[in-house]
């Protein structure tokens, strides 16, 4: 086998154990996901008055994109469950029919969890070619 | 034109069908926007996206249970058609007759036990009985949907202030848990029969003596309101058309 051969197949080889130990992280649910940080930094800017209605349209405000509500709640309750996020009851109001708020702000766990995705984001940005020139 | 009151039909479909601690905090939202933006469309949207959202969070935060609850479902089912369908065909056709469990067909015999109310009467060149075909099954899937819940239910916990290997059995009746667990039975049902049932059909029409036409569109006709009692038994059995008070 060739030298050549032989680092690309050392290459594929670290290539691939990066790969399943970040997926081994992403399934004990180590790393945050995209959608859980953007709703992390949308629970940072909102405060006190963080509940579905407020972080759809910040979410929706910021992205340009339609935020489904059922698919906030489903990873805030993730996020809760690791203890990122904490949730307290609100009021109900006649123009919700009724039902209550439920209020959402982010823990100081989920402070550090957002700390350190930046730092890791950041150094994977810093120097890359094709992202010269962008807004980070 | 926009009203004050969201789209009623999407309201009740979320109410009755969606999962999860947060359904009604989510219903909350989406009335408290829809009267922002008077949008029917997005709150047709939000709601139909909901209902598939909450229910797979709610079956991957409990496989188990869903798995337990699912099975229980299917056993009755089956020990329904092989055990209780032979005492009573004699008072509906005479003779008594029953499913047989073959396992070197799996298909075969599981449209058997899926349609054996309607296949039955079919094998057998019945007058349909209505109340047979349809009528029975309704009430036992209903009940089937009823254990289901039950068993989504049933929980298994340690007993703090004693032998600590000892285990109880404890039945809670939360709805959060069971909403879910009743749709994937549900939709089990629904899914295997239509699969089944489409081979069986595919079969009987690639036969040499295929039957006729009519006979084929009173089968299928049959089959249908048999498969349709059996997905409405288990949503009542289940308590998903009960009409139910805000819980958040």
């Amino acid at each position: 086998m060739s030298p050549q051969a032989c680092a690309s197949a050392g290459q594929i080889e670290l290539a691939l154990h990066l790969f399943l130990q970040y997926r081994e992280q992403m399934r004990k649910g180590e790393y945050l996901g995209n959608f859980d940080l953007m709703l992390l930094l949308a629970l940072m800017r909102l405060g006190e008055d963080a509940y579905g209605v407020t972080i759809a349209q910040e979410l929706e405000e910021q992205t340009g994109r339609e935020v489904v509500i059922a698919s906030v709640y489903a990873t805030l309750e993730r996020l809760q469950e690791r203890r990122l996020v904490a949730a307290r009851l609100g009021e109900a109001t006649p123009e919700r029919g009724g039902r209550a708020k439920r209020y959402f702000r982010i823990t100081g766990a989920g402070l550090r969890e957002v700390r350190d995705a930046r730092r890791s984001l950041m150094n994977l940005w810093k120097g890359l070619p094709e992202l010269k020139g962008e807004e980070a | 034109m926009t009203t004050n009151q969201p789209p009623r039909i999407a309201t009740w479909m979320l109410k009755h069908f969606g999962s999860g601690l947060n359904n009604d905090v989510v219903l909350g939202d989406l009335v408290e926007q829809y009267r922002q933006n008077g949008n029917a469309m997005w709150y047709w949207r939000q709601t139909m996206k909901a209902i598939p959202v909450s229910f797979f969070r709610d079956i991957r935060g409990h496989k188990w249970a869903a798995a337990r609850a699912v099975l229980t479902g299917w056993v009755l089912w089956i020990l329904y058609v092989t055990t209780i369908f032979p005492l009573i065909t004699p008072y509906f056709f005479g003779g008594n007759w029953g499913v047989e469990l073959d396992p070197r067909h799996p298909v075969g015999t599981a449209w058997s036990i899926l349609s054996a109310p309607v296949g039955l009467q079919a094998a057998m060149n019945l007058h349909f009985s209505f109340l047979f075909g349809v009528g029975l099954p309704l009430i036992v899937w209903a009940m089937c949907g009823w254990l289901v819940s039950a068993a989504a239910n049933l929980r298994i916990f340690r007993v703090k202030n004693g032998n600590p290997a000892e285990r109880k059995l404890s039945l809670r009746y939360g709805h959060e848990k069971q909403t879910g667990v009743i749709l994937l039975f549900a939709g089990s049902t629904l899914l295997f029969s239509l699969l089944t049932s489409g081979m069986f059909i595919h079969q009987l029409q690639q036969q040499v003596h295929a039957p006729s036409t009519a006979w084929l569109n009173s089968f299928v006709g049959h089959l249908a309101a048999s498969v349709a009692a059996s997905i409405l038994g288990i949503l009542v059995g289940g308590g998903l058309l009960r009409e139910r008070s805000s819980r958040a």
